[in-house]
Protein backbone atom coordinates (compact mmCIF):
# COMPACT_ATOMS: atom_id res chain seq x y z
CA UNK A 1 0.00 0.00 0.00
CA UNK A 2 3.22 2.53 1.02
CA UNK A 3 4.97 1.69 -2.23
CA UNK A 4 1.58 2.04 -4.10
CA UNK A 5 1.36 5.20 -3.27
CA UNK A 6 5.41 6.22 -3.46
CA UNK A 7 5.28 5.00 -7.16
CA UNK A 8 2.14 6.66 -8.66
CA UNK A 9 4.04 10.09 -8.86
CA UNK A 10 6.31 7.85 -10.79
CA UNK A 11 4.22 6.15 -13.57
CA UNK A 12 2.72 9.29 -13.84
CA UNK A 13 5.84 11.28 -14.47
CA UNK A 14 7.26 8.66 -16.80
CA UNK A 15 3.62 8.45 -19.03
CA UNK A 16 4.21 12.05 -19.76
CA UNK A 17 7.53 12.07 -20.27
CA UNK A 18 6.38 9.90 -23.46
CA UNK A 19 4.04 12.56 -24.91
CA UNK A 20 7.08 14.22 -27.01
CA UNK A 21 7.03 10.32 -28.56
CA UNK A 22 4.70 11.56 -30.85
CA UNK A 23 6.88 13.29 -32.51
CA UNK A 24 7.77 10.32 -34.42
CA UNK A 25 5.23 11.35 -36.43
CA UNK A 26 8.13 13.69 -37.50
CA UNK A 27 6.12 15.06 -41.07
CA UNK A 28 4.11 17.91 -38.54
CA UNK A 29 7.11 18.66 -36.82
CA UNK A 30 8.77 20.06 -39.64
CA UNK A 31 6.20 20.39 -42.72
CA UNK A 32 2.77 22.36 -42.87
CA UNK A 33 0.29 20.14 -43.97
CA UNK A 34 -1.94 23.03 -45.29
CA UNK A 35 0.99 24.13 -47.94
CA UNK A 36 0.74 21.83 -50.92
CA UNK A 37 3.46 22.48 -53.33
CA UNK A 38 4.28 22.15 -56.48
CA UNK A 39 7.80 22.26 -57.93
CA UNK A 40 9.30 21.83 -61.21
CA UNK A 41 13.25 21.76 -61.59
CA UNK A 42 16.52 20.40 -62.70
CA UNK A 43 18.51 18.06 -60.36
CA UNK A 44 21.38 20.16 -58.96
CA UNK A 45 22.26 17.52 -55.80
CA UNK A 46 21.43 14.24 -54.49
CA UNK A 47 22.27 13.16 -50.89
CA UNK A 48 21.20 9.07 -51.21
CA UNK A 49 21.51 9.18 -47.27
CA UNK A 50 19.91 8.00 -44.17
CA UNK A 51 18.04 8.60 -42.42
CA UNK A 52 16.33 10.58 -45.25
CA UNK A 53 17.35 11.55 -48.39
CA UNK A 54 17.45 15.29 -49.92
CA UNK A 55 17.49 16.44 -53.54
CA UNK A 56 18.03 20.19 -54.58
CA UNK A 57 16.06 21.26 -57.97
CA UNK A 58 16.44 24.52 -59.64
CA UNK A 59 13.06 26.26 -59.94
CA UNK A 60 12.76 28.72 -61.87
CA UNK A 61 9.73 31.25 -61.09
CA UNK A 62 7.18 33.15 -63.61
CA UNK A 63 8.82 36.30 -63.54
CA UNK A 64 12.30 33.92 -64.60
CA UNK A 65 14.41 34.08 -61.38
CA UNK A 66 15.76 30.70 -60.62
CA UNK A 67 16.05 29.87 -57.16
CA UNK A 68 17.68 26.47 -55.23
CA UNK A 69 15.18 23.96 -53.49
CA UNK A 70 15.27 20.84 -51.42
CA UNK A 71 13.20 18.01 -51.07
CA UNK A 72 13.12 15.80 -48.26
CA UNK A 73 12.57 12.07 -48.75
CA UNK A 74 12.28 8.88 -47.09
CA UNK A 75 15.84 6.98 -45.94
CA UNK A 76 17.70 4.61 -49.63
CA UNK A 77 16.20 1.96 -48.51
CA UNK A 78 12.54 2.77 -48.29
CA UNK A 79 12.79 4.54 -51.38
CA UNK A 80 14.81 0.90 -53.04
CA UNK A 81 11.49 -1.10 -51.95
CA UNK A 82 9.63 1.05 -53.87
CA UNK A 83 11.71 0.71 -57.21
CA UNK A 84 14.00 3.65 -57.34
CA UNK A 85 17.81 2.99 -57.00
CA UNK A 86 20.50 5.07 -55.92
CA UNK A 87 21.41 6.38 -59.57
CA UNK A 88 17.80 6.91 -61.16
CA UNK A 89 18.46 10.69 -60.78
CA UNK A 90 20.95 12.14 -62.82
CA UNK A 91 22.05 16.03 -62.62
CA UNK A 92 20.04 17.72 -64.75
CA UNK A 93 17.21 15.75 -65.19
CA UNK A 94 14.11 17.44 -64.78
CA UNK A 95 11.54 16.12 -62.18
CA UNK A 96 8.33 17.38 -60.51
CA UNK A 97 7.74 16.69 -57.23
CA UNK A 98 4.66 17.29 -55.03
CA UNK A 99 5.28 18.17 -51.19
CA UNK A 100 4.86 20.26 -48.44
CA UNK A 101 6.66 23.23 -47.34
CA UNK A 102 8.91 23.70 -44.24
CA UNK A 103 7.12 25.06 -41.09
CA UNK A 104 10.23 27.41 -41.06
CA UNK A 105 9.89 29.10 -44.23
CA UNK A 106 13.10 27.82 -45.79
CA UNK A 107 13.32 26.56 -49.08
CA UNK A 108 12.50 23.44 -48.24
CA UNK A 109 9.66 20.65 -49.37
CA UNK A 110 8.76 16.90 -47.93
CA UNK A 111 8.40 14.76 -51.05
CA UNK A 112 4.97 13.05 -51.13
CA UNK A 113 5.41 12.29 -54.77
CA UNK A 114 8.45 12.65 -56.99
CA UNK A 115 7.99 12.36 -60.85
CA UNK A 116 10.93 10.83 -63.03
CA UNK A 117 11.81 12.41 -66.28
CA UNK A 118 10.33 8.89 -67.38
CA UNK A 119 6.95 9.34 -66.52
CA UNK A 120 6.54 6.98 -63.52
CA UNK A 121 5.75 8.85 -60.01
CA UNK A 122 7.09 7.12 -56.99
CA UNK A 123 6.19 7.94 -53.05
CA UNK A 124 8.45 9.84 -51.20
CA UNK A 125 7.38 10.14 -47.61
CA UNK A 126 8.73 7.88 -44.53
CA UNK A 127 7.03 5.03 -43.15
CA UNK A 128 5.15 6.00 -40.23
CA UNK A 129 6.15 10.03 -40.29
CA UNK A 130 2.07 10.99 -40.47
CA UNK A 131 2.24 12.77 -43.27
CA UNK A 132 -0.34 12.51 -46.42
CA UNK A 133 0.07 9.17 -48.04
CA UNK A 134 1.28 7.71 -44.65
CA UNK A 135 -0.25 3.98 -43.69
CA UNK A 136 2.73 3.12 -41.91
CA UNK A 137 3.54 0.22 -44.79
CA UNK A 138 7.32 1.37 -47.24
CA UNK A 139 4.87 1.66 -50.01
CA UNK A 140 1.88 4.36 -48.59
CA UNK A 141 -1.04 4.62 -50.53
CA UNK A 142 -0.64 8.22 -52.09
CA UNK A 143 -3.14 8.12 -55.27
CA UNK A 144 -0.98 7.86 -58.17
CA UNK A 145 1.57 5.75 -56.97
CA UNK A 146 2.48 2.38 -58.55
CA UNK A 147 3.11 -0.40 -55.41
CA UNK A 148 6.08 -1.95 -56.37
CA UNK B 1 40.33 27.38 -47.44
CA UNK B 2 41.24 26.26 -43.49
CA UNK B 3 39.02 24.42 -41.81
CA UNK B 4 38.76 24.00 -38.15
CA UNK B 5 41.16 20.20 -37.38
CA UNK B 6 37.90 18.98 -35.60
CA UNK B 7 35.90 19.57 -38.87
CA UNK B 8 38.46 18.51 -40.99
CA UNK B 9 38.56 14.98 -38.85
CA UNK B 10 34.90 14.92 -39.09
CA UNK B 11 35.10 15.51 -42.75
CA UNK B 12 37.28 12.69 -43.52
CA UNK B 13 35.33 10.41 -41.09
CA UNK B 14 32.09 11.37 -43.68
CA UNK B 15 33.66 10.67 -46.77
CA UNK B 16 35.62 7.74 -45.97
CA UNK B 17 33.95 4.46 -47.81
CA UNK B 18 32.85 3.07 -44.68
CA UNK B 19 31.06 6.38 -43.21
CA UNK B 20 29.38 6.59 -46.31
CA UNK B 21 28.61 2.84 -47.08
CA UNK B 22 26.67 3.06 -43.80
CA UNK B 23 24.93 6.62 -45.01
CA UNK B 24 23.70 5.06 -47.75
CA UNK B 25 22.82 1.77 -47.00
CA UNK B 26 19.48 -0.05 -47.11
CA UNK B 27 19.46 -1.44 -44.12
CA UNK B 28 22.25 -1.28 -42.16
CA UNK B 29 21.90 2.32 -40.85
CA UNK B 30 18.55 0.90 -39.43
CA UNK B 31 19.87 -1.92 -37.70
CA UNK B 32 22.75 0.07 -36.33
CA UNK B 33 20.40 2.75 -35.34
CA UNK B 34 17.47 0.00 -33.80
CA UNK B 35 20.54 -1.68 -31.40
CA UNK B 36 21.78 1.92 -30.67
CA UNK B 37 18.28 2.58 -29.22
CA UNK B 38 17.88 -1.16 -27.61
CA UNK B 39 21.61 -0.26 -26.25
CA UNK B 40 20.23 2.50 -24.49
CA UNK B 41 16.80 0.68 -23.09
CA UNK B 42 19.56 -1.97 -21.37
CA UNK B 43 21.60 1.05 -20.07
CA UNK B 44 18.73 3.02 -18.46
CA UNK B 45 16.40 0.03 -17.43
CA UNK B 46 18.62 -1.51 -15.52
CA UNK B 47 20.29 1.47 -13.66
CA UNK B 48 16.66 2.68 -12.51
CA UNK B 49 16.21 -0.54 -10.42
CA UNK B 50 19.34 0.50 -8.54
CA UNK B 51 18.27 3.81 -8.57
CA UNK B 52 14.67 2.62 -7.51
CA UNK B 53 16.33 1.35 -4.95
CA UNK B 54 17.96 3.65 -3.02
CA UNK B 55 14.75 5.92 -3.72
CA UNK B 56 13.21 3.67 -1.53
CA UNK B 57 10.65 2.34 -3.92
CA UNK B 58 11.46 -1.41 -4.46
CA UNK B 59 13.37 -4.47 -3.33
CA UNK B 60 13.87 -2.64 0.04
CA UNK B 61 14.69 -5.70 1.79
CA UNK B 62 17.93 -6.50 -0.25
CA UNK B 63 21.12 -4.77 0.01
CA UNK B 64 21.99 -1.90 -2.00
CA UNK B 65 25.52 -4.02 -3.28
CA UNK B 66 23.45 -7.15 -3.88
CA UNK B 67 21.09 -5.36 -6.48
CA UNK B 68 24.38 -3.03 -7.78
CA UNK B 69 26.56 -6.55 -8.14
CA UNK B 70 23.38 -8.10 -10.38
CA UNK B 71 22.68 -4.95 -12.11
CA UNK B 72 25.82 -2.94 -13.03
CA UNK B 73 27.24 -5.56 -15.55
CA UNK B 74 24.48 -5.35 -17.69
CA UNK B 75 24.46 -1.59 -17.20
CA UNK B 76 28.27 -1.47 -18.68
CA UNK B 77 27.11 -3.90 -21.36
CA UNK B 78 24.52 -1.61 -22.40
CA UNK B 79 26.67 1.23 -22.13
CA UNK B 80 29.53 -0.03 -24.31
CA UNK B 81 27.27 -1.07 -27.44
CA UNK B 82 25.68 1.99 -26.60
CA UNK B 83 28.79 4.17 -27.23
CA UNK B 84 30.24 1.34 -30.43
CA UNK B 85 26.92 1.72 -32.48
CA UNK B 86 27.02 5.59 -31.35
CA UNK B 87 29.99 5.82 -33.06
CA UNK B 88 29.41 3.84 -36.27
CA UNK B 89 26.60 6.50 -36.44
CA UNK B 90 28.42 9.25 -36.16
CA UNK B 91 31.33 7.90 -38.35
CA UNK B 92 28.60 7.56 -41.48
CA UNK B 93 27.25 11.17 -40.52
CA UNK B 94 30.18 13.43 -39.03
CA UNK B 95 30.34 16.17 -41.15
CA UNK B 96 26.98 17.05 -40.79
CA UNK B 97 26.84 16.26 -36.99
CA UNK B 98 29.18 18.95 -36.75
CA UNK B 99 27.38 21.76 -37.93
CA UNK B 100 24.40 20.31 -36.27
CA UNK B 101 23.90 22.44 -33.06
CA UNK B 102 21.73 19.83 -31.31
CA UNK B 103 24.22 17.31 -32.16
CA UNK B 104 26.58 19.53 -29.72
CA UNK B 105 24.46 19.19 -27.00
CA UNK B 106 23.23 15.80 -26.99
CA UNK B 107 26.84 15.43 -26.42
CA UNK B 108 27.62 17.79 -23.62
CA UNK B 109 24.53 16.22 -22.22
CA UNK B 110 26.04 12.96 -22.91
CA UNK B 111 29.65 13.53 -21.23
CA UNK B 112 27.16 14.92 -17.70
CA UNK B 113 24.60 11.91 -18.18
CA UNK B 114 28.13 9.76 -17.56
CA UNK B 115 29.88 12.47 -15.17
CA UNK B 116 27.08 12.27 -12.96
CA UNK B 117 27.65 8.17 -11.55
CA UNK B 118 31.08 9.39 -11.55
CA UNK B 119 31.03 11.59 -8.96
CA UNK B 120 28.31 9.39 -7.39
CA UNK B 121 30.79 6.53 -7.02
CA UNK B 122 33.58 8.20 -5.64
CA UNK B 123 31.82 10.37 -3.16
CA UNK B 124 28.42 8.76 -1.57
CA UNK B 125 28.60 5.14 -2.64
CA UNK B 126 32.10 5.03 -1.24
CA UNK B 127 30.48 4.23 2.53
CA UNK B 128 27.81 2.41 0.99
CA UNK B 129 27.86 -0.17 3.41
CA UNK B 130 27.18 1.96 6.02
CA UNK B 131 23.56 2.28 4.49
CA UNK B 132 23.51 -0.42 2.15
CA UNK B 133 20.62 -2.18 4.79
CA UNK B 134 18.37 1.25 4.57
CA UNK B 135 15.33 0.61 3.16
CA UNK B 136 15.55 4.15 2.16
CA UNK B 137 19.43 5.52 1.03
CA UNK B 138 20.72 9.18 2.21
CA UNK B 139 19.08 12.61 1.29
CA UNK B 140 22.45 13.37 -0.85
CA UNK B 141 22.20 9.78 -2.57
CA UNK B 142 18.42 10.37 -3.88
CA UNK B 143 18.95 13.63 -4.27
CA UNK B 144 21.89 12.59 -6.92
CA UNK B 145 19.73 9.27 -8.10
CA UNK B 146 17.28 11.98 -9.00
CA UNK B 147 19.39 14.31 -10.78
CA UNK B 148 19.94 11.27 -13.44
CA UNK B 149 16.95 10.66 -15.04
CA UNK B 150 16.24 14.83 -16.05
CA UNK B 151 19.57 14.73 -17.61
CA UNK B 152 18.50 11.83 -19.11
CA UNK B 153 15.04 12.55 -20.79
CA UNK B 154 16.81 16.19 -21.84
CA UNK B 155 19.45 13.57 -23.92
CA UNK B 156 16.59 11.68 -25.38
CA UNK B 157 14.90 15.14 -27.37
CA UNK B 158 18.34 16.17 -27.81
CA UNK B 159 19.15 12.85 -29.91
CA UNK B 160 15.55 12.93 -31.75
CA UNK B 161 16.39 16.95 -32.55
CA UNK B 162 19.72 16.00 -34.28
CA UNK B 163 17.64 13.37 -36.12
CA UNK B 164 15.36 16.29 -37.39
CA UNK B 165 17.81 18.51 -38.07
CA UNK B 166 20.33 17.05 -39.54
Amino acid sequence: MNTKHRVLPLVIATLLSSIPAYAHHSFAAEFDGSKPTRLVGKITRVEWTNPRSYFYVDVVDAKGHSSNWGCEGAGPGALSRRGWKKGDLKLGDTIVVDGYRAKDGSHLIDARLVTFPDGRSVYGGSPGDGGPGDNGTDQGNLPGTKKS
Amino acid sequence: MAQPVLQHFCQILYDSRFGTAIRESDNAFSVIESVHVLSITLLVGTIAILDLRMLGLTLRAIRVTRIARAVLPLTWAGFGVMLTSGFLLFWAEAAKNYLNPAFRVKMILLLLVGLNPLIFHTSVYRRVTEWEIEHRSPWRTRGRVCFAPALGRHHRCRSRHSIFLA
